[in-house]
């Protein structure tokens, strides 16, 4: 991939700590709730406490007549919808509209000049409800049981069918087949930094400020601009710092709405700032997915043909612009399969409503559960046929000379190193002697278990729920003085991307990284992008970082070439000077070149335009691009208590050319960590009159510093044919993660027979299951 | 979630908190904070006043009175002051580990011993220590100061035998000897436990007292016992399920579990030397 | 609206302010005083994310009325300015330490406490001691390292966690 770059490589693949770090270290960093501007109210919501009700009366005169309360509003006054588009549309509207449809959907927007006083405003609301029976299970939901979610349309919003040719002979014939179900709870991101917005007329332009922790800044102001009948250019949305989003930040909200709107009916600057409650109950939740799986496979364990009927539960609404409950089902139908060969694929997905939260997007979207499914489904061929769980794997793996493999659901597997990743993580865990020390345990009553994840990870694709942008944009501009200045429509949240682009970009400018600064997060000043999400910023930001950087660096070569009076061909860049290849001496600066293209333009090369400024988009030459790799994961877990311990754990990741493996290892990090909260801790919990339980940290449980393993992390590279080689990589950790520690408590209780297929596993599924014994039957 | 309104009052004195509280019945006493900030950060508390009790040099001493045999500990001597302080480690090492294993450090320097105890939940580590200590506290009444067993201060799911206008002042633990052993589970380390249990071994007496399991107040069970902690899960899992009113069979499990564990760690606690010996 | 006189060390300095009793110190620290490092992420004392010192030992500014900071000494991340938290600064960014950055002040401020009151701690002790602090990003480990690589052992010889 080296002629991928201007320069030769020294800073793309390097360790190279972040420059984001020292405004966040020294706590300079300015998140939503840190922006402080003039006169700037706070807006707090009445939310419904009945998971579904008829809004009979709302009375808010006792709110209004609470000193600094400047507004209360209901639908009626901001009568706007997040609209979905479908064969049965149903929109979500800003404030509740008759009905309520789930317990925490905003009623009343009150303003008023401090959060507290707002909050006391909404306690004085009287809102009279009639409440409704709730729609809260997925698969009676189907049925419409016990009623539709939504008078006007039945509670399946999404219902696809697909089967391979051949697929019930194959099925049909197979020596052997298993029926298992597979499930996840409802889980959520859960970023510390919970979500807000605060809008603000500018003072000079008279424009819509909107600062907000979005994933996808293009994308938020075209929403507020179409959804509030607003002119684009008249809004300007700006991200500021981010803290965390995952998938979660990336929707559009009902809030957000809200408050651009009472900006504009008050003419004053109105801010939201979710507290944790109403996180629980107002971010979208993940997840919530049931596999119902029959498998057929022969005597050797080779997987013949898989038939799943997913289900998910969308809650509500559909999320805008991506319902969770579709990419989790759609996208998990289309890798069911994981890396391994198997010719034969039925699928049947239905997505429902509730009276739930709507689904969204919380990294890995369908793939925690597909890894979950298609590990479990062989750790339970292995478990049927007395094999060993590696040999099984091995017999399935999609092998080097498949590549590129067309999956059985038609996805195309461009590249990866599927036998090889497996091979190396069981030799980093030194699987067998992990196998010896399990069995001496046992003996003393210990039980270990071990847990094999391989995952594939479709990345950078042109859908994801940043938006449906298929490429990404990147300015460059050499500033008078030399210094470069870029900026990428991008929405990061902790993934580095000031840091990563500035690598791709001092590579193609052959600058030093001191002397470039990337931007985001302004759509006045960014160049329309996709935005975060979907594992797209590294090859597709990088791929425009890389196209812009070529580009401007092409227009820096035929400088340098006439006023060193050389040829194009033999210009050499290193630490922003431009040289005679081996003729160090002569030489000119950057700045000699950005004086001559600003000021002294007489000067310019003839054919150039004036000034350094170059705009690039990049659209990868495949619609996917996967990664992959292999989780191995070692736990202990006490049969007395419940309690799971991880004990070893080990990745193998390939996602092509690392930009930074510093940062590609703090996103496998985190992303396990995540993982060990879905296989361990993390679930939302409705009662059966459809109240979220969980709606506080003490009840939803991360994953705290001593739960988290030491992790070991390999990286194997196999380039993508796109930009640089690059492949997304900021979900796979999750997707991998929850299968692999699942996997590994299935294992560590196989000498009672018992294996879980839905997560979490907490401790009391665990010692429940086991009966009244805690040491394993002979 | 923010506070609602309540009228801010500092007591300068034991008499005047008391009297402060004595005549509101809605008015709460804030020591550490640690609880009711929390709950009223979600509104589920809404006192009509706070009565400031952290300027009170009374209820702050921590002090071995060595002639009597008591530890003496002031109801807002915090949580990480008793993990660290050398007098605890020398006369009640035990003491130590019990409030380690309270919240993390930051609830731990602002937690008092105190609020716990009159917080009174079930799943709280002091109260229980206290009862399997004998400890007895000590309370400033209206009228007058009154002593109030541990076993019966905690009286029911969050519900002391305070009574109206009362407050704790300090609590005496007896310096006691023989072998002690702490086990609790929680779903996170810090957490809440889920369940718990204190042994304490002295000759051949074991006692055991466990808290959580959503008990209503800590519940102990004594055994009198020659043999070593071999007793088992199950025997303490029976002794629960005899003793307290649990009937959650995963409870029952850990409450044995725990006791199990509590009393291997007082075993081989029981043959160290203390300096108060 | 009754407020109240307070007065305190912040950082060093003396301030003073009126507030309603019922503010936070955390809305005090952040919203009056511009000491925006002091983040908010449950107001129940879980995450850990609005930690500050108080006298030098860390507490949930959440958890704490803005009342009861007076007479006292708080610091939040502005105010670490010693040797030791440069040494922490420096660290956390070579081993990558933060990602979205929202848990790192009050992950700095535990730590610089830590390894004021244990210089000698290992990777438990350590995890132990963080085990109050959050982090969504990061899966602790390169965290820990950074912590580690500041200890008397300079990270080396605790592999007991894990």
């Amino acid at each position: 991939m080296a002629e991928e770059f201007a320069s030769a490589p020294h800073f793309v693949g390097a360790r190279i700590p972040r420059t984001e770090d020292s405004r966040l270290l020294r706590g300079e960093a300015q998140y939503l709730d840190d922006i402080q501007i003039p006169n700037l109210l706070e807006m707090a919501f009445v939310r419904s406490p009945y998971a579904a009700a008829r809004i009979l009366s709302v009375d808010s005169s006792a709110a209004w007549n609470i000193p600094g309360v400047r507004a209360v509003f209901t639908f009626a006054d901001m009568p706007f919808v997040l609209p979905q588009n479908g064969p049965s549309p149903i929109d979500q509207p800003v404030l509740a509209r008759e009905r309520v449809r789930h317990a925490g959907e905003a009623v009343v927007a009150v303003v008023a000049e401090s959060r507290y006083i707002a909050e006391d405003a909404c306690e004085a609301v009287h809102v009279a409800y009639t409440p409704e029976e709730p729609v809260l299970d997925m698969q009676a939901a189907q049925k419409d049981r016990p009623r539709r979610v939504h008078d006007a349309a039945p509670n399946v919003f999404y219902h696809q069918e697909y089967e391979t040719e051949g697929f019930q002979a194959a099925f049909d014939t197979a020596p052997h087949r298993l029926t298992m179900t597979f499930q996840t709870t409802r889980q959520t991101a859960c970023s510390l930094e919970t979500r807000g917005i605060i809008a603000a007329a500018d003072p000079f332009s008279g424009r819509m400020t909107v600062y907000c922790g979005t994933q996808s800044p293009h994308r938020l102001r075209g929403d507020l601009a179409e959804m509030l009948q607003m002119e684009e250019h008249l809004l300007r949305v700006i991200v500021p710092e981010v803290g965390g989003a995952f998938g979660m930040k990336a929707a559009t909200y009902p809030e957000y709405l809200a408050v651009v709107q009472a900006a504009r009916l008050l003419r004053q600057p109105v801010k939201w700032t979710a507290d944790r409650v109403e996180s629980f109950l107002s971010d979208v939740h993940a997840r919530d997915d049931i596999h119902d799986l029959e498998v057929a496979f022969d005597q050797r364990g080779q997987i013949i043909a898989v038939k799943d009927h997913l289900m998910a539960d969308g809650g509500a609404y559909a999320s805008y612009p991506f319902s969770g409950a579709i990419g989790e089902t759609s996208l998990a139908a289309k890798v069911i399969t994981g890396p391994y060969d198997i010719a034969h694929l039925s699928t049947v997905i239905d997505c429902t409503y509730s009276n739930k939260v709507p689904l969204g997007a919380y990294r890995g979207v369908w793939g925690p559960v597909a890894s979950f499914v298609q590990e479990g489904m062989v750790d339970r061929i292995a478990q049927f046929l007395h094999l060993d769980a590696a040999e099984v794997r091995r017999t399935n793996l999609v092998q080097p000379n498949q590549l590129p493999y067309r999956n059985a659901a038609g996805m195309l597997y461009d590249s990866g190193s599927f036998t090889e990743s497996f091979e190396h993580a069981l030799a980093q865990l030194d699987y067998t002697r992990w196998r010896a020390t399990q069995e001496q345990a046992r003996r003393v009553g210990k039980y270990l278990g071990i847990g094999l994840s391989n995952f594939v990870e479709p990345t950078a694709m042109a859908s994801s729920e940043a938006g449906s942008i298929g490429y990404e944009s990147c300015s460059v501009r050499v500033e008078p003085s030399g210094t470069v200045t870029a900026w990428l429509g991008l929405g990061p949240s902790g993934q580095g991307h000031e840091t990563t682009m500035a690598q791709v970009l001092a590579d193609q400018l052959g600058v030093d990284l001191e002397h470039i600064v990337v931007l985001h997060g302004d759509t006045d000043a960014a160049p329309l992008g996709g935005g975060t999400g979907g594992s797209r910023s590294g090859p597709l930001g990088g791929g425009a970082a890389m196209q812009a950087g070529r580009k401007m660096r092409e227009r820096l070569d035929v400088y340098a070439a006439h006023m060193l009076e050389a040829a194009v061909e033999d210009i050499a860049w290193e630490h922003g000077r431009a040289h005679v290849r081996g003729v160090y001496a002569r030489h000119v600066s950057l700045r000699d070149i950005a004086r001559i293209a600003y000021n002294d333009v007489r000067q310019i090369p003839s054919g150039l335009p004036i000034g350094l400024e170059v705009t690039e988009r990049y659209q990868p030459p495949r619609p996917v691009s996967f990664s992959n790799g292999t989780h191995a994961a070692v736990v202990e877990v006490n049969p007395s208590t419940g309690q799971v311990t991880v004990l070893d754990y080990v990745v193998v990741n390939d996602c092509g050319t690392l930009i930074n493996p510093l940062i590609v290892e703090g996103q496998i990090h985190g992303g396990v960590a995540q993982g060990v909260g879905a296989a361990l801790l993390e679930s939302l919990v409705y009662d059966d009159s459809g109240q979220l339980l969980t709606t506080t940290l003490m009840d939803y449980l991360l994953p705290s510093a001593p739960l988290v393993p030491r992790m070991r992390i390999e990286h194997l590279v196999t380039p993508s044919d796109g930009a640089l080689g690059v492949k997304g990589m900021g979900e796979g950790s999750l997707i991998a993660s929850p299968a692999a520690i699942a996997g590994a408590v299935n294992d560590a209780l196989s000498p009672w027979g018992v294996s879980f297929e839905r997560l979490p596993i907490a401790p009391r599924d665990i010692v429940t299951s086991l009966g009244r014994s805690s040491a394993a039957p002979v | 979630m923010k506070p609602a309104h309540f009228e801010y009052f500092r007591a300068a004195t034991i008499g005047e908190a008391v009297d402060k509280l004595g005549g509101d019945p809605e008015a709460r006493l804030l020591a550490g904070g640690q609880s009711l900030i929390p709950a009223m950060n979600f509104r589920v508390a809404r006192p009509s006043q706070l009565i400031d009790i952290n300027g009170l040099e009374e209820l702050k001493p921590l002090v071995a009175r060595l002639p009597e045999n008591i530890l003496e500990v002031g109801a807002l001597v915090r949580h990480q002051q008793i993990a660290t302080s050398p007098l605890v480690q020398r006369y009640l090492p035990f003491m130590a580990t019990v409030a380690l294993s309270i919240g993390h450090w930051a609830i731990r320097s602002r937690g008092s011993v105190g609020g716990s105890l009159c917080h009174a939940d079930p799943a709280a580590e002091w109260p229980a220590f206290m009862v399997a200590a004998g400890a007895e506290m000590v309370v400033a009444g209206p009228q007058k100061y009154r002593r109030i067993p541990a076993d019966t201060f905690c009286s029911g799911f969050m519900e002391t035998a305070l009574g109206p206008g009362e407050m704790l002042v300090k609590i005496e633990i007896p310096l006691a000897q023989g072998g002690w052993g702490f086990w609790e589970v929680a779903r996170r380390p810090g957490d809440f436990a889920l369940a718990g249990a204190v042994c304490r071994r002295h000759h051949s007496r074991t006692t055991v007292t466990w808290f959580g399991a959503d008990l209503s107040g800590p519940g102990t069970v004594t055994v009198e016992s020659e043999g070593g902690a071999g007793h088992g899960t199950h025997f303490w899992e029976d002794a629960a399920s005899r003793v307290l009113a649990v009937d959650d069979d995963y409870m029952l499990q850990i409450l044995g579990y725990c006791a199990d564990q509590a009393c291997r760690q007082a075993q081989s606690d029981e043959g160290r030397d203390y300096d108060n010996r | 609206m009754t407020t109240v006189d307070i007065a305190f060390l912040l950082n060093g300095r003396p301030v003073s302010l009126s507030v309603e009793p019922r503010l936070l110190l955390s809305d005090a620290l952040r919203h009056h005083l511009g000491m925006t490092s002091t983040h908010v992420g449950c107001e129940q004392g879980v995450c850990g994310v609005c930690t500050i010192l108080l006298d030098g030992a860390p507490a949930r500014s959440c958890l704490m009325l803005a009342v009861m900071a007076d007479g006292r000494s708080v610091t939040t991340a502005e105010g670490l300015s010693d040797p030791l938290a440069e040494q922490l600064r420096d660290s956390f960014q070579e081993h990558h330490a933060l990602q979205c950055g929202f848990c790192t002040p009050a992950m700095l401020l535990t730590a610089h406490c830590l390894l004021s009151a244990h210089p000698e701690a290992g990777e438990s002790q350590i995890r132990e001691a963080l085990s109050g602090n959050l982090c969504r990003c990061t899966g602790y480990q390169f965290i820990i390292d950074a912590v580690s690589s500041l200890t008397e052992r300079g990270g080396e010889g605790d592999a007991s966690h894990g």
